[in-house]
């Protein structure tokens, strides 16, 4: 199910190629302008909590079965993310609202968790300490993805009207 | 123990927060990337294959880190965080295409200090 092409947001190739580029024109889609970065931070966090993820669980699940479940949860939200960010139509975006708000509310739980009961957590999580070992980074992410596509969904209906 | 040079480590982390500075800057500047920031880019990852190569020298030459494991994971990812940045960057037509070569740069610097922390052998 993707977004009819006559859907308001798509630019005809005949207006893109006409028009001489104005200087600061608007993003097209979510990921162009700021969305740029976003997805790229995001995939970057997709690949680097997967691998984190499939090696503990591969080599040493037994040791911090809780932590390692919670890091390869946060390596599908961060999947999800990347490709609904880079997708950017309308059912895309939908999904990228709740999947940011679960990765705020799960760095906001598994933050304030790791550190209130060390035992649960004898070996770090993307989501440990809000996300400290990784600059606090994880911590920013879901903020900006959710300011970023609420300007999209602002957008979209002022458009419509 | 074999030990790997800390020169080049420690020239990856220089010149990775030397490019983040400098894409910063040009995001700051409303400048998309341009050929300068390719062109860093491209040191970056000559540096990197350098260094990928000083490692896996010395991993033939019997040297053994506990996890062998992530250690060849971050060989295969590290050569990619470069490419993967000037590709995205270019396609951006605005000033965050500089934002993300910046990315690269800073992933670049903290990749020699995880490296270090697999394999101490690997100096910074």
């Amino acid at each position: 199910m993707s977004e009819p092409t006559t859907s308001p947001e798509a630019v005809t190739p005949a207006e893109a190629g006409t028009s001489p580029e104005p200087a600061p024109s608007p993003p097209e889609s979510t990921r162009t302008g700021p969305g740029r970065l976003l997805v790229a931070v995001y995939g970057l966090f997709a690949l680097s909590a997967s691998a984190r993820a499939a090696v503990q669980i591969a080599t040493k699940f037994g040791h911090a079965p809780v932590a390692y479940l919670l890091s390869a949860f946060a390596a599908v939200v961060y999947i999800i993310a990347t490709a609904t960010l880079t997708s950017g139509s309308l059912r895309a975006r939908r999904i990228a609202v709740v999947s940011c708000s679960v990765e705020f509310v799960g760095v906001l739980a598994v933050g304030t968790w790791s550190l209130l009961d060390h035992g649960m957590f004898p070996d770090a999580t993307v989501w440990s300490g809000y996300g400290s070992g990784y600059g606090f980074v994880p911590l920013v992410l879901p903020v900006f993805g959710l300011l970023w596509l609420r300007r999209w969904s602002r957008r979209a209906k002022s458009r419509r009207r | 123990m074999s030990s790997v040079n800390g020169v080049v480590p420690t020239i990856i982390i220089i010149a990775g927060l030397a490019l983040a500075a400098y894409a910063l800057l040009m995001t700051a500047l409303n400048r998309r990337m341009g050929l300068s920031l390719l062109a860093a880019l491209g040191v970056l990852e000559i540096l990197l294959l350098v260094l990928i190569v000083i490692i896996v020298a010395r991993l033939i030459g019997g040297g053994r880190p506990a996890g062998l494991g992530v250690l060849i994971g971050y060989l295969i990812a590290m050569p990619i965080v470069p490419v993967a940045a000037g590709f995205w960057g270019a396609l951006e037509r605005s000033r965050w295409g500089s934002a993300v070569v910046a990315v690269a740069g800073l992933v670049a610097a903290v990749l020699m200090v995880r490296l270090h922390e697999i394999w101490p052998a690997i100096r910074v």
